[in-house]
C-alpha cells in the first residue's frame, strides 16, 4: 500500500474550487473516484480538492437558506447497519442541503434484521433508484462488497474498525482551519486505536498531510501497529507524558466497555486514570492545543466534561465542518456518475 | 501423448480400455527414480514399464508431459451428509479427478457428524453410488458429537474402516479427551489428526495478525494460537509414548513457522508426530486479503484486485510470507511430509457476503496441482518432492488402511494422473467440478492442466 503524495510538494498554481451551486460534472474538477472507500486511495492533491469543496460548501451553509440545487434528481439511499445518530444525521443534511431525495434504512427497519444478504439488499437498493449510496457497517470491508455489487457510487460512511474517510477528512478540516498547514505539527490519537476505524483513516490522512502523528493508549490497544509506525511514518508509545508533550493537537477516542470483557482492559476506572484527557494532562501539550474528539463521548473517561466543553475544544466544529465534508464527497462523487 | 485419441474410447467411471503413453516424464517416489518412460495400459492393469535412455528420450522432460501416482489427500471436506447444497461425494469426487487425485480422506465434521458407523455407512453407500473410481475413506470424530467432551465410537469405527480420527473443523477441545483418543486409537494404530488452534486466542479472528490485519482493521489471529495448541499436543503425545505403543499424531494444515519449528524439535527427539501443510498457505500470504494477487515468494503489485475478498477468509488464515517460506521448507527437510488440501466448498450465500461474516474455507482440491507447480516453477520445490508430498507423503500416514501400494508397477491395477506441465488452465466457475465456487484464484491461469486421472484401473478424469 502507499501513503498519498506528501502536502509538501509544489502547489498547483490556480486551484480548482467547483462551482458547488452548478449540477456537478459541468464544470471540470480533478476527481475521478466513483466510490469512497478510504481515504488512501486519495493523492494529496485529492484530498485539498476535497478540502477547498468543504470551504464552498461551508459558504453554502452560512445562507440564509443554505441550500443548493446540485443534487436535484440525484437519489441518496442511507444504509446504517449500525446504530449511530450524528454520522447518519450528518449525512442526511449533507444530501438535503445539496437537494438529493434522500431514503433511511436502518438495519432494524428493514429485511436485514430477517437475514437479508448485504448483496441483496444493494441491489434492491440500486432497483429502487439509489444513485448513491452511504453505507455504515460493523465488519470491516463490507463497502468493498457493495461497490462490488453497485451501479452508482458508495461512501463508505465507516466500516468495522477499517475505515471512516468522512471523519478523518473533516479532522483533517477542523485542525487546518485553526492551526493552519500541518506539515511538522505534533498530533496525538489517543486511546482505544486498536478498534478505531476514525484512528485508521487519520493515518492515512494525518501522514499525508505531513504532520507528526503519535498513537498513544495502553498496549493491548496499539496491537499491531507498532509494525505499521515505521513504515507509515507515525510514532506508537503507551507513555500519555511523552505523548502529549508539546502537542498541537489531541484527539481522544471512545472506549468501550466491550474492551474489559474481551480482556484487554482491567477497568474503566484504570483507564480514566492512566489514559483519561484531564486538565492537567492536556497543560503537557502546546498552550494553544486543539482537542478533537470524533464522538459518541464518554464524559469523565476518556475525557473530561471541561477539556471537552473548553476554550481548546474543537468538538462542536468538528460537528458542523462534518455536514460540509459530506456535502464536498456527494457533490465530487456525483461528479463522476453524472 | 494428447487427451484427444483417449476420449474416443474411454469413458468415465469405467474400465480404462488402453492407454499408451510414449515418452513421457515418469515420477515414482516409491522407487525414487524418475525418467522419460513409455507406459502402456491395457484393460485397467498396467502393462508396461519401459524406462527410456539416450536417444530415446524423445522430447520428454520434466517440463512437458508428466505421469505420475494417483495423488492422495488426507483433508478434504465433501459436506455429505448435512450440507449437499456446497458438495456431494460425486461432485467431490469428480473435483478430486479434476485436480489428479485418486485417493481422498473425508472430515469427519458433516450433519450429523462422523462419529459412529452408520454416518460412515451412508458416506460408503454415496462413494459407490456417485459411479466415481475415486477411492473415499473417511476420519471418525474423535470426540462424540464433535463436542469434545466425550470420545466417539472409536473402536466401532476403527472396524468399520475409517483411516483415523479427528475433530477437525476445530480442535479436539479437551485435552484429556485427546490424550485418551491418542492412547485407544494408537492401540488400534491408527493417527489422531489434530487441527491446531487455541480458541481462546482466535475468537472473532478474521486475518493472521500482523501488519496486513492491521492496516484493513480486520481481527487479528496471531500465530502463537497455532503454536501454542501445537505445543499442547506434542506435551500430551511425549506422555502418551511413554504408557502405549504406537501412538500416532498428525497435525493437519500447519500454517506458522513456529509451529512448524515446533513439529521440527519434536520429530528430532523421535516423537511419532507427521504433519501436512496445504497449497494456499504455501503459496499465497495474507497480503492477497489486501489485494496482492502475488505467490509468497515473489514481489509485486500490492493492489492487483480489490481487498476484503471473502474467498480467502479461511481456517488458518493465510500467513506472512515467511510463514509462507517455512511451509516450503518443511516440504524439503521432511517436517511435513504431505501437502494436503482442505478443500473447503462453500455455498455462495455462506461465501458471498462480507469478509468477517463469510465462512472459513478455500475450494482448492482442483487447483492444488497447478499452486504446486506454480512452486516448482519457481525453483522453491522440486518436482519429485512435490509428487512425494502428494502420494508416498500421505500414504505413510495412512499406513496399511490405505488398501494399496502408491506406485506405477508392472500387472498391478493402474492409479495414475497424466497432466502437462506445458499446458496451463485458467480457473473458472465453470471449469470447477466442485459445486464449491469459492477460489481465490478464480480468473487466474495455473499451470499444469490434468489430462487423465486414473484410479483403481477405471477412468476418473478425462480432458475434453
Amino acid at each position: 500500500m502507499t501513503a498519498p503524495v506528501s502536502e509538501r510538494g509544489p502547489a498547483p498554481v490556480q486551484p480548482i474550487v467547483p462551482t458547488v451551486d452548478e449540477a456537478p460534472g459541468l464544470s471540470p474538477v480533478p476527481w475521478s473516484h466513483r466510490h469512497l472507500l478510504d481515504v488512501d486511495i486519495l493523492t494529496w492533491d485529492e484530498i485539498e480538492l476535497v478540502l477547498r469543496t468543504a470551504d464552498a460548501m461551508r459558504e453554502v451553509l452560512a445562507r440564509p437558506i443554505p441550500r443548493v440545487p446540485a443534487l436535484r434528481g440525484r437519489s441518496v439511499t442511507i444504509l446504517f447497519y449500525e446504530a449511530s445518530t450524528r454520522t447518519r444525521v450528518s449525512f442526511e443534511v449533507a444530501a438535503k442541503n445539496l437537494s438529493a431525495d434522500v431514503v433511511n434504512i436502518s438495519s432494524a427497519s428493514s429485511s436485514v434484521a430477517k437475514g437479508e444478504s448485504l448483496v441483496d439488499t444493494v441491489r434492491t437498493v440500486e432497483a429502487l433508484g439509489a444513485d448513491m449510496l452511504v453505507l455504515r457497517h460493523p465488519v470491516s470491508g463490507a463497502p468493498h462488497l457493495a461497490a462490488e455489487v453497485f451501479g452508482g457510487s458508495v461512501l463508505n460512511g465507516g466500516d468495522g474498525w477499517h475505515a471512516h474517510p468522512t471523519q478523518a477528512l473533516l479532522d483533517l478540516y477542523t485542525m487546518r482551519q485553526r492551526l493552519g498547514s500541518l506539515a511538522g505539527r505534533k498530533v496525538v490519537i489517543l486511546g482505544d486505536v486498536l478498534h478505531s476505524r476514525v484512528a485508521r483513516s487519520n493515518v492515512w490522512s494525518l501522514t499525508a498531510a505531513g504532520a507528526d502523528l503519535w498513537l498513544c493508549g495502553p498496549a493491548p490497544l496499539l496491537r499491531g501497529f507498532g509494525a505499521w509506525g515505521p513504515a507509515a511514518g507515525f510514532t506508537v508509545t503507551t507513555s500519555i507524558d511523552e505523548a502529549l508533550h508539546d502537542a498541537d493537537a489531541v484527539m481522544a477516542l471512545r472506549i468501550q466497555r466491550e474492551r474489559m470483557a474481551a480482556g484487554l482492559l482491567p477497568s474503566l476506572r484504570e483507564y480514566a486514570a492512566r489514559y483519561g484527557l484531564t486538565r492537567e494532562r492536556l497543560a503537557l501539550a502546546r498552550p494553544d492545543a486543539l482537542v478533537l474528539h470524533p464522538g459518541p463521548m464518554n464524559e469523565g473517561v476518556e475525557i473530561a466534561a471541561d477539556v471537552a466543553a473548553g476554550a481548546q475544544s474543537a468538538i462542536t466544529e468538528q460537528v458542523r465542518n462534518g455536514v460540509a465534508i459530506r456535502m464536498a464527497l456527494l457533490y465530487l462523487l456525483a461528479g463522476v456518475t453524472r | 501423448m494428447t487427451a484427444e485419441p483417449l476420449a474416443a474410447y474411454a469413458v468415465v467411471g469405467e474400465v480404462l480400455a488402453d492407454l499408451e503413453i510414449s515418452a513421457a516424464w515418469l515420477v515414482d517416489p516409491m522407487s525414487g527414480r524418475e525418467g522419460a518412460a513409455d507406459i502402456v495400459v491395457r484393460a485397467g492393469i498396467v502393462e508396461t514399464v519401459t524406462w527410456l535412455d539416450g536417444d530415446d528420450t524423445g522430447a520428454a522432460g520434466q517440463g512437458g508431459i508428466i505421469v505420475a501416482p494417483g495423488f492422495i489427500d488426507l483433508h478434504a471436506h465433501f459436506r455429505e451428509p448435512g450440507n449437499e447444497d456446497a458438495e456431494t461425494i460425486a461432485s467431490g469426487s469428480a473435483a478430486a479427478a479434476h485436480g489428479g487425485f485418486t485417493t481422498v480422506c473425508l472430515m469427519p465434521n458433516t450433519t450429523p457428524p462422523l462419529d459412529e458407523p452408520g454416518v460412515l455407512a451412508r458416506v460408503q453407500a454415496a462413494a459407490t453410488a456417485s459411479g466415481s473410481p475415486v477411492r473415499v475413506l473417511a476420519y471418525g470424530c474423535v470426540s462424540a458429537g464433535r463436542a469434545g467432551e466425550q470420545l466417539a465410537a472409536i473402536g466401532e469405527l476403527a472396524d468399520a474402516g475409517v483411516v483415523g480420527f479427528s475433530d477437525d473443523g476445530s480442535p479436539t477441545r479437551s485435552a484429556a479427551v485427546l490424550r485418551s483418543a491418542l492412547e485407544y486409537a494408537g492401540a488400534l494404530g491408527l493417527p489422531i489428526v489434530e487441527h491446531t488452534e487455541d480458541l481462546a486466542m482466535t475468537e472473532g479472528a478474521e486475518a493472521n495478525e500482523g501488519l496486513v490485519a492491521t492496516m484493513l482493521g480486520l481481527r487479528g489471529w496471531p500465530a502463537s494460537a497455532e503454536a501454542s495448541a501445537v505445543g499442547r499436543a506434542l506435551a500430551i503425545l511425549a506422555e502418551v509414548v511413554r504408557e502405549v505403543p504406537g501412538p500416532r499424531l498428525h497435525l493437519t494444515h500447519l500454517s506458522t513457522r513456529s509451529a512448524l519449528e515446533l513439529v521440527r524439535r519434536a520429530r528430532a527427539t523421535g516423537l511419532p508426530v507427521t504433519c501436512d501443510v496445504t497449497p494456499h498457505h504455501l503459496a499465497l500470504t495474507d497480503a492477497w486479503i489486501a489485494g496482492s494477487r502475488s505467490w509468497a515468494w515473489e514481489d509485486g503489485d500490492e493492489r492487483a484486485a480489490a481487498p476484503f475478498d471473502a474467498s480467502l477468509r479461511v481456517n488458518p488464515p493465510l500467513r506472512t510470507p515467511d510463514d509462507a517460506a517455512a511451509c516450503l521448507e518443511a516440504l524439503l527437510d521432511g517436517t511435513a511430509c504431505a501437502i494436503a488440501t482442505d478443500h473447503a466448498p462453500h455455498t455462495s450465500v455462506d461465501k458471498h457476503v462480507e469478509f468477517g461474516q463469510a465462512v472459513n474455507g478455500i475450494s482448492g482440491i482442483e487447483t492444488a496441482l497447478g499452486v504446486v507447480l506454480a512452486a516448482v516453477d519457481a525453483g522453491r520445490l522440486p518436482l519429485r518432492r512435490a509428487i512425494e508430498a502428494l502420494t508416498t507423503g500421505p500414504a505413510g500416514v495412512l499406513g496399511a488402511r490405505l488398501g494399496r501400494a502408491v506406485g506405477i508397477v508392472e500387472g498391478e491395477t493402474a492409479e495414475l494422473v497424466v497432466f502437462d506441465r506445458a499446458d496451463r488452465w485458467t480457473v473458472s466457475s465453470e471449469a470447477l467440478a466442485s459445486k464449491g465456487k469459492n477460489s481465490p484464484l478464480i480468473g487466474r491461469e495455473l499451470p499444469g492442466r490434468v489430462l487423465v486421472t486414473v484410479a483403481q484401473g477405471r477412468v476418473a478424469y478425462l480432458a475434453e
